[in-house]
């Protein structure tokens, strides 16, 4: 267990987290959500911080990353079993998801839900102290968590091709405010979760050089290409269109050479390329 | 249901005589009767054992008489175990053991009762542990007589067994330091801006062909042939160079002679023969020679290559679980191995607590597996943590090839490789941590890799727990012990006691709680030597030697 990379250092939510964690063993005072949400809190919190390793463990990675959807799945089921608006903090992120789906997002949903979810808050205080702590942990830390590892998601873009990057419709334009939306909670950690495996493919590729598209190298001379648009979007894979898919291909030419079409709009790129490094050198 | 050791009624008695059979057989049925002499010689460490002070209230041992083989009711009894009557049979007296939580028998024995006892300790004995001194792994050869350690450090220190020596009876069957070197160094990746770690990962041996030996050892993402080879002689009296070296004047030589061999102090060279690099984007958890002796084949989490022994600069991917877009990862390779006798077969583990069995005669990349190996979750014990605890930690084939074992967190299962739908056998090695997944989810415990081995007859198991603990099984008598690798235990020919772990209600005398375990202190690597009862068990910078030997 003798870690390496980062330091962490003893902060009072560690402090709180470890105290939970006992006490989630003891099984006293903590109901089956509260044990859930505490767990998910924990795993987000290590994807975070395997982020932040210069070379994350794949094999833990990947089990977080399991535990992670495992737990989104549980709560997806439970709240779309209940279509009465429970006052607790993720039933409200994942009924707002659905609403979120069909329109694009504003700031006045925005302010609505920092509403709701003071409200929701508030009418917990009542309850016992340890679930407030959790609670309160919770809605913090899953957004710094969530925020830090699109960070690096934001990161990882300007280096190089996204290949976690799952093409964005049009229809459902993104302005930077959505990426700290908490509405977005659940399906952004699981982008998160995902995600870290787009890191692994970009650090860990040996063929890194051959995958890079000639784009990359000319990154500095056409911005335009690289909009802020396509900020690691929480969407659903399934959920786009296809027309869009082929857009977003020949806008961001992925590390994927699976797909021919990916190939011939590279080609396409590389003539385009041709003809400006013609016009650079001056031939 | 664990049942107390320590009652009063029974303990001290020195047992009655009684012929016994003797039995020369290695594993459980064997007997124990001679208690080694305990003198560890590392250069590493400080500590000298001394030999010759029995344990105190020591009658009736056959340490007296160390060449006589003794009738297994002749031999000493301690503590914690049960004196026998003259009349009922081993068996009966306790009942088996189901294996639950910490219940511990007197000895994991088949019908006799034996005592595995403490032989050598390897290593310093500071508080302060450096990291590079870390075992990594541990493995010994196939004759048994060479146990080689891999540490953080990239260096390998190889263990000989010493000779029986008639002027030094109690010295037989040491193991001292044979042979050191630095397998691998820390390396940058220049590319992706990364250190690639020189802590070795495993260690496997080359069945021997000539005078030398040859191993295998891996670090996360290159291996090395190693020829660790004896020089006894050297030549004197070329005819171009001087004894101290210098070249000769040719035009000086008036004569020639034949240079002739001179004996000299043994020397043990280790040369790098080959070095098989590149092949591996992620992290190498296996290693694993092929029955053939010329192939073997390297697994990381994503993908298994093979290789043969004289090429390096190629290798073959037999298996690629990696998924078009890494989004969808959900399964990383843990650990594979070779079938001992078929060379086109070979396993491989899973995270997700599954294990494939893969022909290479059925396609060149064996992404379709001809046997697949799961069993189906219990719902009962389903929590959080269940996916993470049924992570496959280690495979190990037996060495009759029928049977195949595996550990995941909480328990070791054996799987015949007849049956797929699940194991024959299921060990519970500390079930008591079940209830304290959330504590060792936060502090990352549960993903510690413990691995397992079986004995020479695959009639044991053996696999590491918290605390210096580790735990045997045997597979007959279904009975288990809990023994502890610590240096107050460590005197000469000192019989293990076995441990036992308190997992509720009232702490009886010489029992742990769950909550005082130090779960810094894990053994997960031991090793079981090949044809007798000498297991060597890895407790971080420290190597144990126990044995329980026939003369």
């Amino acid at each position: 267990m003798l870690g390496r990379g980062l330091k962490r250092k003893l902060s009072d939510y560690e402090e709180n987290m470890a105290g939970l964690s006992s006490a989630f063993d003891s099984s006293r005072n903590l109901t089956y959500p509260l044990k859930r949400q505490l767990v998910l809190n924990m795993c987000l919190t290590k994807l975070q911080t395997y982020k932040m390793l210069v070379e994350p463990d794949l094999h833990r990675s990947v089990l977080i990353a399991n535990t992670v959807r495992q737990i989104q799945e549980e709560m997806r089921q439970e709240t779309s079993q209940q279509p009465v608006n429970v006052c607790n903090g993720l039933g409200l992120h994942s009924q707002n998801y659905t609403g979120v789906d069909s329109a694009g997002i504003s700031a006045q949903l925005l302010s609505g839900v920092n509403q709701q979810e003071s409200n929701c808050c508030d009418s917990r205080s009542a309850e016992e102290p340890i679930e407030n702590g959790l609670l309160m942990v919770s809605d913090d830390d899953m957004s710094s968590a969530i925020s830090s590892i699109l960070k690096d998601l934001d990161f990882m873009e300007d280096i190089s091709p996204p290949t976690c990057l799952v093409p964005a419709g049009d229809d459902q334009p993104k302005s930077p405010e959505n990426v700290g939306l908490k509405l977005e909670d659940d399906r952004q950690e699981l982008k998160g979760a995902e995600c870290v495996f787009g890191s692994f493919e970009i650090s860990n590729s040996t063929s890194y050089l051959k995958d890079l598209a000639i784009d990359d190298i000319f990154e500095d001379i056409d911005t335009s290409m690289y909009d802020s648009d396509f900020c690691c979007p929480p969407q659903m894979p399934s959920r786009v269109p296809s027309a869009t898919t082929e857009e977003t291909l020949k806008t961001f030419p992925t590390c994927n050479s699976s797909s021919t079409n990916s190939i011939q709009i590279c080609r396409t790129d590389l003539s385009e390329l041709d003809h400006i490094m013609e016009i650079l050198v001056g031939s | 249901m664990p049942f107390s050791l320590s009652q009063p009624s029974r303990s001290r008695n020195p047992a009655p005589s009684k012929p016994g059979p003797h039995s020369s057989q290695p594993g459980f049925n064997s007997v124990s009767k001679y208690f080694m002499s305990a003198r560890g010689r590392c250069p590493q460490s400080q500590h000298v054992e001394e030999a010759g002070v029995f344990p105190e209230g020591h009658t009736g041992c056959s340490a007296r008489e160390p060449r006589q083989h003794l009738s297994p009711s002749q031999s000493r009894l301690t503590g914690a175990l049960p004196a026998q009557d003259s009349g009922s049979s081993p068996a009966a007296r306790w009942p088996p053991c189901s294996g639950g939580a910490g219940g511990v028998a007197g000895g994991a024995g088949g019908g006799n009762d034996f005592q595995w006892c403490f032989s050598q300790v390897k290593g310093a004995i500071d508080e302060d542990v450096a990291e590079a001194d870390i075992i990594s792994t541990v493995e010994f050869n196939y004759s048994g007589d060479l146990l080689a350690t891999g540490d953080k450090g990239g260096r390998v220190v190889i263990f000989q067994r010493e000779q029986e020596n008639k002027s030094r009876p109690h010295s037989r069957g040491e193991y001292n330091v044979y042979s050191t070197f630095q397998s691998h160094e820390p390396e940058f990746d220049y590319l992706k801006s990364l250190e690639i770690e020189e802590k070795i990962n495993k260690i496997r041996w080359l069945p021997q062909q000539n005078a030398a030996h040859f191993l295998l050892s891996t670090n996360d993402k290159t291996i090395k042939l190693w020829k660790i080879s004896e020089r006894d002689k050297r030549a004197e009296g070329y005819n171009l160079k001087d004894e101290d070296g210098r070249l000769r004047d040719p035009f000086r030589i008036t004569a020639l002679r034949v240079p002739i061999l001179k004996p000299m102090d043994l020397m043990v060279e280790a040369s790098p023969r080959r070095i098989f690099a590149n092949a591996h984007t992620y992290h190498i958890n296996s290693i694993s020679v092929n029955s053939d002796h010329e192939t073997y084949l390297s697994a990381d989490d994503l993908r298994i290559n093979l290789w043969h022994l004289e090429i390096t600069d190629r290798s073959f991917n037999i298996v690629d679980i990696k998924p078009a877009n890494m989004e969808e990862l959900t399964e990383v390779i843990t650990a594979a191995e070779f079938h001992p006798h078929h060379c086109n077969v070979f396993v491989y583990s899973s995270s997700k607590g599954t294990i494939r069995l893969c022909d290479m005669r059925s396609s060149a990349l064996c992404d379709r597996h001809s046997k697949f190996f799961e069993e189906p979750e219990d719902p009962s014990s389903r929590s959080f943590f269940s996916e993470i605890i049924s992570s496959i930690s280690d495979v190990k084939f037996s060495h009759s090839g029928r049977y195949m074992m595996t550990r995941d967190y909480l328990s070791v299962k054996v799987w015949d490789l007849n049956m797929e739908n699940r194991p024959v056998e299921t060990y519970q090695v500390h079930e008591y941590l079940r209830s304290k997944l959330c504590s060792l989810y936060e502090n990352d415990c549960i993903f510690d890799k413990f691995e397992c081995c079986w004995n020479g007859s695959d009639s044991a198991i053996m696999t590491g727990s918290y605390n210096n603990f580790f735990r045997m099984f045997d597979r007959n008598t279904r009975r288990d012990i809990t023994l502890e690798a610590s240096r107050e235990s460590s005197k000469p020919r000192a019989i293990l006691k076995p441990r036992k772990v308190c997992t509720g209600g009232k702490r009886k005398k010489d029992e742990i709680s769950v909550d005082s375990l130090d779960f810094n202190k894990k053994i997960l690597h031991t090793a079981w030597h090949p044809t007798e009862n000498i297991i060597a068990v890895a407790a971080t910078n420290n190597l144990y030697i126990f044995q329980d030997k026939i003369n």
